[in-house]
């Protein structure tokens, strides 16, 4: 394991992105009962000093936007965490008209937290896992995103305007 | 007679055949009228402590082919609910505006244009409300089919589909059982 791989896996901050109900279950993750800072992983609430983009539940077409800008802005190396149903198929907005049904097709998700709510003991899973593939250089979802920026482009262009919400460049 | 009966009957008085009245229940007062009674009518009830218009609901009845505008008011001092319904055609729909009476109307009516496609064409700001970047037609109509929306700009995966033809399959092992 090299030195930068271990000293990232263990300095992760998260800003979680409360769109919809996922956001009570992070209160209890953060604090005395589960205490997520005994893996080295603390709340922050800016883009640009985060690691972990923690999204957690649906996203409608007005949202997804924001939570685009917002991962656009964070540093390399950056990882998505989509929490519940919602960001893997829909959940009970499978047939909802606004919100969009699977959080892969426009940003690069590194983990999937499955359920409808995940308690916090699936959230605190969900961060040792990817402390697991931080270290062994799996969680490449950022060089993903740049290497088929033109397909997640697309993709995003099907449901909002592109060219007024990324911050990137890719032509 | 409650006060429920005293405002159908005051109405009735003003008014004349021109609005039916019906008490649903205790503190529930419904009103059917044609679309040009409603802006006298609601200055009237103003004047008479119905100063709250709480909400404007739509209901699409395709069947029928029009759409009913509901005026929802409430008045502090009775405390009654009054629904103020009316029903317009649901081809080229349009309905007065409602600002003057109460100003609170123009963000109802633009939610109305929004999700229905009822126009308002005295409202100033009817601009996109909720929904950003829309391309459909309006969403809450009946015959808007979400499903076909949904999945061709989504790409929904359709679990009743993937069920179906798991059902199949677990069925077509079973016929061969039966066979064998």
């Amino acid at each position: 394991m090299g030195l930068f791989k271990f000293a990232q896996s263990r300095s992760l901050w998260m800003m979680h992105f409360c769109t919809g109900c996922g956001a009570v279950e992070m209160p209890p993750t953060m604090t005395s009962r589960f205490d997520m800072e005994r893996f080295g992983i603390a709340p922050m609430a800016t883009p640009r000093q985060a690691d972990i983009l923690l999204i957690t539940g649906y996203l409608t077409v007005k949202t997804l936007k924001r939570v685009i800008r917002s991962y656009e802005q964070m540093p390399d190396p950056k990882y998505v965490i989509g929490f519940g149903s919602c960001t893997l198929n829909g959940g009970m907005y499978w047939d909802s008209y606004n919100t969009i049904k699977r959080l892969d097709l426009y940003l690069p998700v590194d983990i999937y937290i499955n359920g409808c709510m995940p308690r916090p003991e699936a959230i605190i899973e969900a961060f040792v896992k990817l402390r697991e593939i931080i270290a062994k250089g799996e969680a490449n979802g950022w060089k993903k995103y740049k290497e088929n920026i033109k397909w997640y482009k697309e993709n995003q262009a099907k449901v909002f305007d592109v060219k007024k919400w990324s911050v990137i460049k890719w032509e | 007679m409650g006060i429920e009966g005293k405002i159908v009957e005051d109405i009735v008085k003003r008014f004349g055949d021109k609005v039916r009245a019906e008490v649903q229940r205790e503190r529930r007062v419904k009103f059917y009228t044609d679309p040009i009674n409603i802006k006298p009518l609601l200055y009237y009830l103003k004047e008479k402590g119905f100063i709250h218009l709480s909400s404007i609901s739509c209901v699409d009845w395709i069947k029928e082919n029009q759409f009913e505008l509901v005026y929802h008011l409430w008045s502090y001092e009775d405390k009654v609910h009054l629904m103020v319904k009316t029903r317009i055609s649901r081809e080229n729909p349009e309905m007065e505006t409602m600002i003057p009476v109460f100003p609170v109307a123009e963000t109802y009516e633009r939610e109305i244009y929004e999700m229905f496609g009822v126009n308002f064409p005295d409202n100033p700001n009817l601009k996109p409300l909720f929904l950003e970047d829309w391309d459909g037609p309006p969403p809450m109509r009946k015959d808007f089919d979400t499903r076909v929306y949904v999945r061709e700009k989504y790409g929904m995966i359709d679990l009743t589909e993937i069920l179906r033809q798991g059902m199949d399959k677990i069925k077509g092992v079973r016929d061969e059982d039966e066979i064998l």
